[in-house]
C-alpha cells in the first residue's frame, strides 16, 4: 500500500504579523514556523497506519515551500514517514489553493497512492480547499474533517465532525483521500533514534515548475489588519490614581457622568 | 607490681593457631561474599572512579573517620559516630593486643601493654567498651521504641544490633572473669583502670576457681566466636555498609555539583540514549544500592515524598538493588514507575544528606532521559506544550519570540545586535522576558547596574531558553540544539562576563554550556551584586525590613551562594528569621527539574507546604532569588491563603529600592 501525506509549514500564531511589501500577504521577518497543527494529525494517522500495515507500506510525506519547509519535512520522516518529496517553491505563499492542489495532484498522479492524508486545513490561509480539490482532481473518494480513522482491507471507515456537535460515519474503497480534524489522534513526540534516522531518509527536491502548468483563479488583492474598532484598557497602579483614571475615561468615552 | 596482664591467660598460646584458622577463614567468608557481589555490581557499565586518586583517598579518610556526614543530623548521627568511634577504638586495642602477644613479645622480647601505657590502655578500651554499650543502646531505641517516621525494621537489624551488642557484653565479661581470678583480689589499684571489667567482675566473685576457669574459657571462645560471625556477616547483612559506604566516599563524583554526562549526540552507533535496565546504569549506580544504609535522611527531605508524591529516593535506591540482583533486565521505569521518576524536582536534598554519598539526582535524570528520548513520553500533555514552545518559539509559553525583549523598552539597556561593547551581557531567561511579575526582577536588575555604572547588554529576540527546565526532563537533544544556538550566538559578540537572574541559567550557562564549548565568566545577580557593593560601586540606603529568605535549590544546594544573598539583605537593613529548613538544608519550591512547565497533579502543593515554613517564622516577607520560585510563592500564597500575612519579593526589588541616588 502506498500513503502520502501532504504537509504545511505555517507561522507560529502567537508571532507578529505585519503585511510584507507588496502588502498582499504577511512578511516573513520574526516570524516561526511550526508544521501545521491538522498536519500534524495527518501524519499521525499515517503513521499509525503505516506502523499497521507493516513492511508492505510506503508512506511519503509531501510539502510545497521554500527551502525553510524541509524543516517541517523532517518532522515527518522524524514522526515516521518513509520518503519525502520537497516541491521547491519560494514563492508559494502567492499561489491560491488551486494551484496548490494542481500541484499535488501533478506529483501524485502516476504514483499510484492508496490513500492520501492532508490536514482539514491550513492555520495561515485556512481555505479548507486544496485536500477536496486534489481528490477532485485525481477522481478518488474523499471525506473532511475526520476525528475518526480505521482502515481494513481497502475499505477506510471515518468518522467526521459534522455542525453542531453531530458525528457521521463513512465508508469509503481506497484509493481515497481524507483531510484530519482536530481530535482525530494525540500526534507523537519523535522519539531521538528516529530522529537520527530521519536524517538518513531520503528527501527528493522537485522545482515547483516540474508540476504546477496552471493559473491561480482567486488572487489576494490585499493583507491588512483590520480598522481598530475597540479595545480594553489595564488600569495599573495606585487604587487612587485608578480612580482619577476610571473617572476621566467614564467622562472623555460615556455619557454615565454628564 | 608491674601494671600489666598476661594474655592468652587461662587460655595458652595453644589457642593461637586454631584462632588464627578461624580468623581466616571469617575474612575469607567476608571476601567471598562480596566476591559474589562483584558480578551483580558489574552488570553496570563502565565508569572511571579512581582518578584523582589521592584526593580521593583522603576524602574516604577524612568521611570515615571524621564522622561528619554523619555527624550532620543529630538525630540517630550522634549515636552512630560515638558507637563507631568507641568501637573503632576497641577494634584498634584488640589489634594493639594481637601485635604485643604475637609480634612484639616473641619477635622483638618488648611490652608495650605495661606500666602507665598499659593503665591508660585499659582505660580508655574500658571507657570506649561502655560508650559503646550505652550507644548501642541508644540506637536499639530508637530502631524498636520511639523510631522516628520511615525508620523500617528488616531482619538485619535484629541480628546486628543482638551481635554487637553480645560482642561488647561477653568482651566485658571475659575481663571480668580475669580480672576477678588475677587482678581484683591481687592488684586492685590496676583493677580501677578497668572500670567496666571490675563492675563486671563481681559477677564471678563467688565462684569456685575451678569454675571460674572454665567460665573464662567458655566466654573466650564464646566472645571469639561472635567477633567472628561479625565479620561473617558483614557482607550479608547491612553491616556490608561498613565496607561499602566508606567506598563510596571514595568513588563519589569529583565533577562540579550538579554535572551530567553530556550525550554525543553525532555519534550514531548509540542505540539507546538513558537508563531503561540495570544494564544501562554505571557499575557505581548499582553499587549505590549496596552503599545505601536505609537512613532514610534522603526519603525525609525529598519536597516530592513528603507532600504526599509517589517517589522516595531511599526506595528507588533499593529497587535498583533489587532489580540488579533479581531481575536485571527489567523495566526500571516500571518498577520505580514513571509518576515517581516525574515527580522529582532535582533539588539535590537527597544527595546532599546522604552519608553515603550515593548519587540519586542523576540516575533519575537518565531514567527520564530513556523515557523522553527513546519512548516520546511526558508527564503531562501541558509538558508536551511547553516543549513544543520552546522548540518553536524558544520559550515555554509559546509566546512571540521577537518580543522577547520588550521588557526591556524604554530602559538604559543595550540590544547585542546593536551595540555590543558592554560591560556584563545580561542573560534574562524566558521567566524573566515573559513573565510579568518576574519582568519586575529583570528591570530592577539594570535599575542596580545603572545605578552602579554597569553598561549592560542583552540578547532581546535573539535569546532563547537556556534549555534548562528540558534537560532536566530527560530532552537532551532539544537541549543541546537550543544551547547550541545560544552558545553560536554569544560567541559572536565579545562578551566578558555573563550575569544571570535565573540560577537555572546560571547552572545551566555556568557549568553545563562549557562541555558544549563556552568558556565565559557567568554569575548569578546575587553575588555580582555582592560585589559592587564590596567595592563601593554601589551604595543602599539601609531601611529596615524584617524578612526569611528562601535558598533556591540551584544556588544554594548546586552552588553554594547562601551567605552572599544574606549580607546584602543586611546590608539594606533587613533582619531575618530563618526557616528551619534552610541554607543546604533548604527545601524546594517545586519548580525544579523542569517541573516548572508540568502541572503538579499528584499529592499536596510543594509550594504551600514550602509557604507555611515561611509563614511559621511571623516574618511579613519572603525573600528569593529565582524567577521559578517566585513563580511558585506567588502561587502557593494566593492558594494557601497566606495573602493577609506574607509576600513574596525577589532580591533585586529590596536592592533597587534602597539605591543611593
Amino acid at each position: 500500500m502506498k500513503l502520502l501525506v501532504c504537509i504545511k509549514q505555517v507561522p507560529d500564531l502567537e508571532s507578529r504579523f505585519k503585511p510584507d511589501a507588496t502588502g498582499t500577504w504577511f512578511s516573513e521577518t520574526d516570524l516561526a514556523f511550526r508544521m501545521n497543527e491538522y498536519d500534524e494529525y495527518a501524519v499521525e494517522q499515517a503513521v499509525r497506519l503505516r506502523e499497521q500495515l507493516g513492511d508492505s507500506c510506503e508512506l511519503t510525506v509531501l510539502s510545497i515551500g521554500p527551502d525553510r519547509v524541509v524543516e517541517a519535512i523532517k518532522k515527518a520522516l522524524a514522526m515516521g514517514c518513509d520518503n519525502a518529496a520537497h516541491i521547491q517553491d519560494n514563492a508559494a505563499s502567492s499561489k491560491d489553493p488551486w494551484q496548490i492542489a494542481a500541484t499535488i495532484a501533478a506529483y501524485a498522479k502516476d504514483k499510484g497512492f492508496d490513500i492520501i492524508f492532508t490536514g482539514m486545513q491550513s492555520q495561515d490561509r485556512g481555505s479548507a480547499q486544496v485536500g477536496v480539490t486534489v481528490a477532485e482532481l485525481l477522481g478518488i473518494a474523499c471525506t473532511t474533517t475526520i476525528v475518526g480513522f480505521a482502515c481494513d482491507s481497502g475499505t477506510i471507515t471515518a468518522k467526521r465532525e459534522l455542525e453542531g456537535g453531530i458525528k457521521g460515519v463513512v465508508k469509503l474503497k481506497t484509493p481515497a483521500l481524507v483531510t484530519c480534524q482536530l481530535g482525530l489522534n494525540v500526534p507523537r513526540y519523535p522519539t531521538l533514534p528516529n530522529i537520527m534516522k530521519a536524517k538518513k531518509k531520503e528527501i527528493i527536491a522537485i522545482p515547483v515548475g516540474d508540476l504546477l502548468k496552471e493559473e491561480a483563479l482567486a488572487i489576494t488583492a490585499s493583507f491588512h489588519p483590520p480598522a481598530k474598532k475597540g479595545g480594553g484598557i489595564v488600569l495599573e497602579g495606585d487604587v487612587a490614581d485608578l480612580v482619577e483614571k476610571v473617572i476621566a475615561i467614564l467622562k472623555d468615552k460615556t455619557a454615565v457622568l454628564r | 607490681m608491674e601494671a600489666t596482664r598476661q594474655i592468652y591467660w587461662n587460655m595458652g598460646h595453644g589457642v593461637v593457631i586454631p584462632m588464627y584458622i578461624l580468623a581466616f577463614a571469617a575474612f575469607g567468608v567476608l571476601a567471598w561474599g562480596f566476591w559474589q557481589r562483584l558480578p551483580i555490581w558489574r552488570q553496570g557499565k563502565a565508569l572511571d572512579r579512581f582518578d584523582h586518586y589521592d584526593e580521593r583517598v583522603k576524602r574516604m579518610i577524612s568521611e570515615v573517620f571524621g564522622q561528619a556526614k554523619v555527624f550532620r543530623v543529630t538525630e540517630g548521627g550522634v549515636f552512630h559516630s560515638i558507637f563507631f568511634w568507641s568501637f573503632l577504638i576497641l577494634f584498634a586495642g584488640t589489634m594493639l593486643v594481637m601485635f604485643q602477644a604475637d609480634f612484639f613479645t616473641p619477635v622483638l622480647k618488648v611490652n608495650l601493654l605495661s606500666g602507665e601505657f598499659y593503665k591508660a590502655f585499659s582505660l580508655v578500651l574500658d571507657i570506649a567498651g561502655i560508650l559503646a554499650i550505652v550507644m548501642l543502646a541508644g540506637l536499639f531505641i530508637r530502631r524498636f521504641v520511639t523510631r522516628p517516621d520511615g525508620l523500617e525494621i528488616v531482619r538485619d537489624d535484629y541480628i546486628v544490633l543482638q551481635l554487637l551488642f553480645a560482642i561488647l557484653i561477653t568482651g566485658f565479661l571475659i575481663e571480668g572473669a580475669r580480672m576477678a581470678a588475677t587482678e581484683l583480689q591481687q592488684n586492685p589499684a590496676l583493677a580501677r583502670f578497668s572500670p567496666g571489667g571490675l563492675l563486671a567482675g563481681q559477677l564471678f566473685t563467688t565462684l569456685t576457681p575451678g569454675t571460674l576457669l572454665v567460665t573464662h574459657k567458655i566466654l573466650w571462645w564464646l566472645h571469639f566466636v561472635l567477633v567472628l560471625g561479625f565479620f561473617c556477616a558483614v557482607p550479608y547483612t547491612k553491616l556490608r555498609h561498613i565496607l561499602t559506604t566508606s567506598a563510596n566516599a571514595f568513588l563519589a563524583p569529583f565533577e562540579a555539583k550538579g554535572s551530567i554526562a553530556t550525550i554525543n549526540m553525532e555519534d550514531d552507533t548509540v542505540e539507546q540514549f538513558g537508563t531503561a535496565t540495570i544494564s544501562d546504569l554505571s557499575w557505581k549506580d548499582i553499587f549505590d544500592a549496596d552503599a545505601c544504609t536505609s537512613c532514610k535522611r534522603c526519603q525525609e527531605r525529598c519536597p516530592a515524598y513528603t507532600t504526599d508524591k509517589p517517589l522516595s529516593p531511599m526506595k528507588l535506591i533499593k529497587q535498583i538493588g533489587e532489580l540488579a540482583e533479581g531481575n536485571p533486565t527489567g523495566s526500571l521505569s516500571e518498577t520505580i514507575s514513571q509518576d515517581a521518576i516525574w515527580a522529582c524536582t532535582t533539588c539535590r536534598a537527597c544527595q546532599d544528606i546522604c552519608p553515603a554519598n550515593i548519587e540519586h539526582v542523576n540516575k533519575i535524570l537518565e531514567m527520564r532521559r530513556n523515557l523522553t528520548l527513546m519512548e516520546g513520553a511526558f508527564p503531562g500533555d501541558e509538558v508536551k506544550t511547553a516543549v513544543n514552545n520552546i522548540e518553536v518559539n524558544g520559550n515555554p509559553f509559546g509566546l512571540a519570540f521577537a518580543a522577547r525583549g520588550d521588557w526591556a523598552e524604554g530602559l538604559q539597556i543595550s540590544v547585542m545586535e546593536q551595540d555590543s561593547d558592554v560591560d556584563i551581557l545580561y542573560f534574562v531567561g524566558c521567566y524573566a522576558s515573559f513573565d510579568k511579575r518576574n519582568q519586575a526582577i529583570a528591570r530592577n536588575f539594570i535599575t542596580i547596574c545603572n545605578a552602579a555604572g554597569v553598561k549592560v547588554g542583552i540578547l532581546g529576540k535573539e535569546e532563547k531558553c537556556c534549555g534548562e527546565p528540558v534537560r532536566k526532563l530527560g530532552n537532551e537533544y532539544l537541549y543541546q540544539m537550543t544551547a547550541a544556538e545560544n552558545i553560536e550566538l554569544i560567541k559572536t559578540y565579545n562578551v566578558r562576563k555573563i550575569v544571570t537572574t535565573c540560577p537555572h541559567c546560571f547552572n545551566t550557562l555556568a557549568r553545563d554550556y562549557k562541555d558544549l564549548g563556552l568558556d565565559i565568566p557567568v554569575e548569578h545577580y546575587t553575588t555580582y551584586i555582592n560585589t559592587l557593593l564590596e567595592n563601593n560601586k554601589l551604595n543602599l540606603t539601609p531601611e529596615t525590613f524584617r524578612y526569611t529568605y528562601h535558598d533556591s535549590c540551584y544556588l544554594g544546594r548546586y552552588m553554594d551562594i547562601i551567605e552572599q544573598p544574606r549580607s546584602i539583605l543586611t546590608r539594606a537593613g533587613g533582619s531575618i528569621t530563618e526557616m528551619d529548613k534552610s541554607g543546604y538544608d533548604s527545601f524546594c519550591c517545586s519548580a525544579g527539574g523542569g517541573r516548572i512547565i508540568a502541572e503538579e497533579k499528584l499529592g499536596s502543593k510543594i509550594s504551600e507546604a514550602r509557604i507555611k515554613m515561611a509563614t511559621d517564622t511571623g516574618a511579613p516577607l519572603l525573600v528569593s532569588n529565582c524567577p521559578f520560585c517566585m513563580t511558585m510563592f506567588e502561587d502557593g500564597i494566593k492558594t494557601g491563603g497566606a495573602e493577609d500575612v506574607l509576600r513574596v519579593r525577589d532580591l533585586a526589588e529590596i536592592v533597587a529600592e534602597r539605591i543611593v541616588a
